[in-house]
């Protein structure tokens, strides 16, 4: 297992798409945190959001570099989708023929690098968040408010919703309907469900809620669940995907 | 139990794809330390019955092992066997070397194994080059090379003539006779006879799914009946003689003046000839050239258009 762990590193860095992934996270986490300080003032003041002086305000400030999870989600699903896609997944099942294996290789490379997204953009969301907040005046102590929690959500919601990708692509096997419709889900159909009345109540039990949960984010009007139910749901979100995917994968004609 | 042999035994082999039968209960066996072509038409389930063999497609009956086990059971497949499917099964962006390398790591076969099947194949002054640069010839070497990684005693290859240039042709065939020197057990598979002719000590035929013929390669050439080619001033006399032979199946006059009389023995030939005073200049037994027999067996290719659209596979 461990040489093929190696391998799969070997195949991610071989490429440069963890880089060019990893450059979206980490704009897209300098681009929420920017926004949320920088218009924090009037969201305050127009739509209710807490203060950034308060521990709620600076917990949904941190909670905003989770934002990142979106590349790590793709980076994932690219992993096993890619492998179809070029056709390397014929040597890499001769290679590898219990095809079981390939994929709890994948969960686990593809979570350890997930988790080192997630340092990476929380690294990135303290660097911009602490030295503009002390030119506000703000005091922020990284070390209490629940802080270290939200900072700890964020490296675990990037790095589940990467074994969520590598699940979610070893289910569908093609790269557009996967990344596509992961990012309908995301995007769409899952703001939608939070916002209306009717199912808003089992928004918790989607990975956006869990998420958002996990990650601490503010949301008012929605139940969401503890953080630690939010991460146990994300885990198994992306267990079932993988298992779902390696029991179709080990069943499934590679022609 | 698996035996070091490499023996490939196919048996009652059937896939069906939907409706479409691609292998119907195929049974055969290829002997170790002989390169065995494997030829049929587009679309005769080549392809098919090759990735049966390695375990990437589930028979619906019957099946294959390797040295007496299944693919998947082999203790270490790369270092068994070594397979070339797909003319290009490579990530566009990543090198040669990067590529030959993470199957190493996955194998746990040395890095360092990754430069010796580039130079086997003469691609090292490609290593670090992107194979989304390579030419169709070159990525057939380096999906050689992949297949060498483990110095396998069994290589299964599909098509690998596929795309290739004849200067390309020309290097695979010389290739194939390197590592069959070697002692390998070779299973290579074509839809063009002359691409392989030349290298291959059995064949195995197969059309729409189901055995022809598997044979050694002299005793085929032997046994579907000679041809004798005879030169005379005076062809028609010739054939107003043999016209009332009825074993004559066919007679054909070439284009360089000769002819060519099929379902006669060249002594046959010569006698009727004697008798009706007839001046000959040559008469000689041509041996009957697999190809002809390739498509004699195979109903001239007339079953690639139904089938090769059916199964859509088969490159």
């Amino acid at each position: 297992m461990i040489r093929l762990i190696q391998a799969e590193f070997g195949k991610l860095f071989s490429t440069k798409l963890w880089l060019w992934m990893l450059l979206g996270a980490v704009a897209l986490t300098a681009l929420f945190v920017s926004l949320t300080i920088g218009f924090s003032d009037q969201a305050t003041a127009q739509g209710g959001a807490p203060p950034l002086s308060s521990s709620t305000g600076l917990k949904n400030l941190f909670s905003a570099a989770a934002a990142a999870n979106v590349w790590s989600l793709i980076l994932g699903i690219v992993a096993v989708t890619g492998e179809f896609r070029h056709q390397t997944i014929t040597p890499t099942f001769l290679a590898t023929p219990h095809r079981g294996r390939v994929v709890i290789a994948k969960l686990i490379t593809y979570a350890l690098a997930g988790i080192a997204y997630g340092v990476a953009t929380i690294l990135v969301a303290i660097a911009i968040a602490l030295p503009w907040l002390s030119a506000k005046n703000i005091d922020v102590s990284l070390g209490s408010d629940g802080i270290p929690g939200v900072l700890l959500g964020v490296v675990a919601s990037v790095a589940v919703y990467s074994l969520l990708g590598v699940g979610l692509g070893a289910l569908l096997r093609n790269q557009i309907a996967a990344v596509v419709g992961a990012l309908v889900f995301l995007l769409v159909v899952e703001p939608i469900i939070s916002a209306v009345p009717v199912v808003r109540d089992y928004y918790k039990w989607f990975p956006g809620g869990a998420n958002n949960a996990l990650t601490g984010a503010f949301q008012p009007n929605v139940n969401l669940l503890q953080q630690y139910q939010g991460g146990l749901l994300l885990v198994a979100y992306g267990l079932v995907f993988a298992i779902l995917g390696s029991w179709l994968a080990v069943r499934r004609d590679v022609t | 139990m698996e035996d070091e042999s490499g023996r490939i035994v196919v048996s009652g082999l059937t896939k069906t794809f939907g409706p479409v039968k691609a292998v119907d209960n195929l049974s055969f066996t290829v002997e170790p330390g002989w390169v065995t072509g494997f030829l049929g038409p587009n679309g005769a389930g080549k392809t098919t019955t090759l990735r049966c063999v390695l375990g990437l497609v589930t028979p619906t009956a019957g099946g294959a092992t390797i040295g007496g086990k299944p693919y998947a059971q082999l203790h270490n497949p790369t270092k068994t066997v070594g397979a070339l499917l797909e003319a290009s099964s490579f990530h566009p962006a990543r090198t040669a070397r990067n590529h030959l390398r993470v199957y190493c790591t996955a194998s746990g076969i040395p890095k360092k194994r990754a430069d010796e099947v580039l130079d086997l194949v003469g691609l090292t002054s490609a290593a670090n080059r992107k194979v989304k640069g390579f030419s169709m010839g070159m990525r057939q070497r380096l999906g050689l090379a992949a297949a060498l990684l483990g110095d396998p005693k069994v290589l299964v290859l599909d098509e690998p003539a596929n795309g290739l240039d004849p200067e390309g042709i020309v290097w695979l065939r010389q290739f194939l006779k390197h590592l069959a020197s070697g002692g390998r057990t070779i299973l290579v598979s074509s839809h063009v006879l002359s691409e392989v002719e030349q290298t291959v000590d059995h064949v195995v035929i197969i059309n729409n799914g189901t055995l022809i013929r598997q044979d050694r390669m002299d005793t085929l050439a032997d046994s579907h009946g000679h041809a004798v080619l005879v030169r005379t001033p005076d062809v028609s006399r010739l054939e107003f003689s043999l016209s009332g032979e009825p074993k004559v199946e066919k007679l054909e006059k070439l284009d360089d003046g000769a002819v060519r009389i099929t379902g006669m023995t060249a002594a046959e030939v010569g006698s009727k000839a004697f008798f009706d005073r007839i001046e000959l200049h040559e008469l000689r037994t041509e041996r009957s050239r697999l190809e002809e027999i390739f498509f004699s067996l195979t109903g001239n290719g007339g079953a690639v258009e139904h089938f090769g659209a059916a199964e859509g596979g088969d490159k």
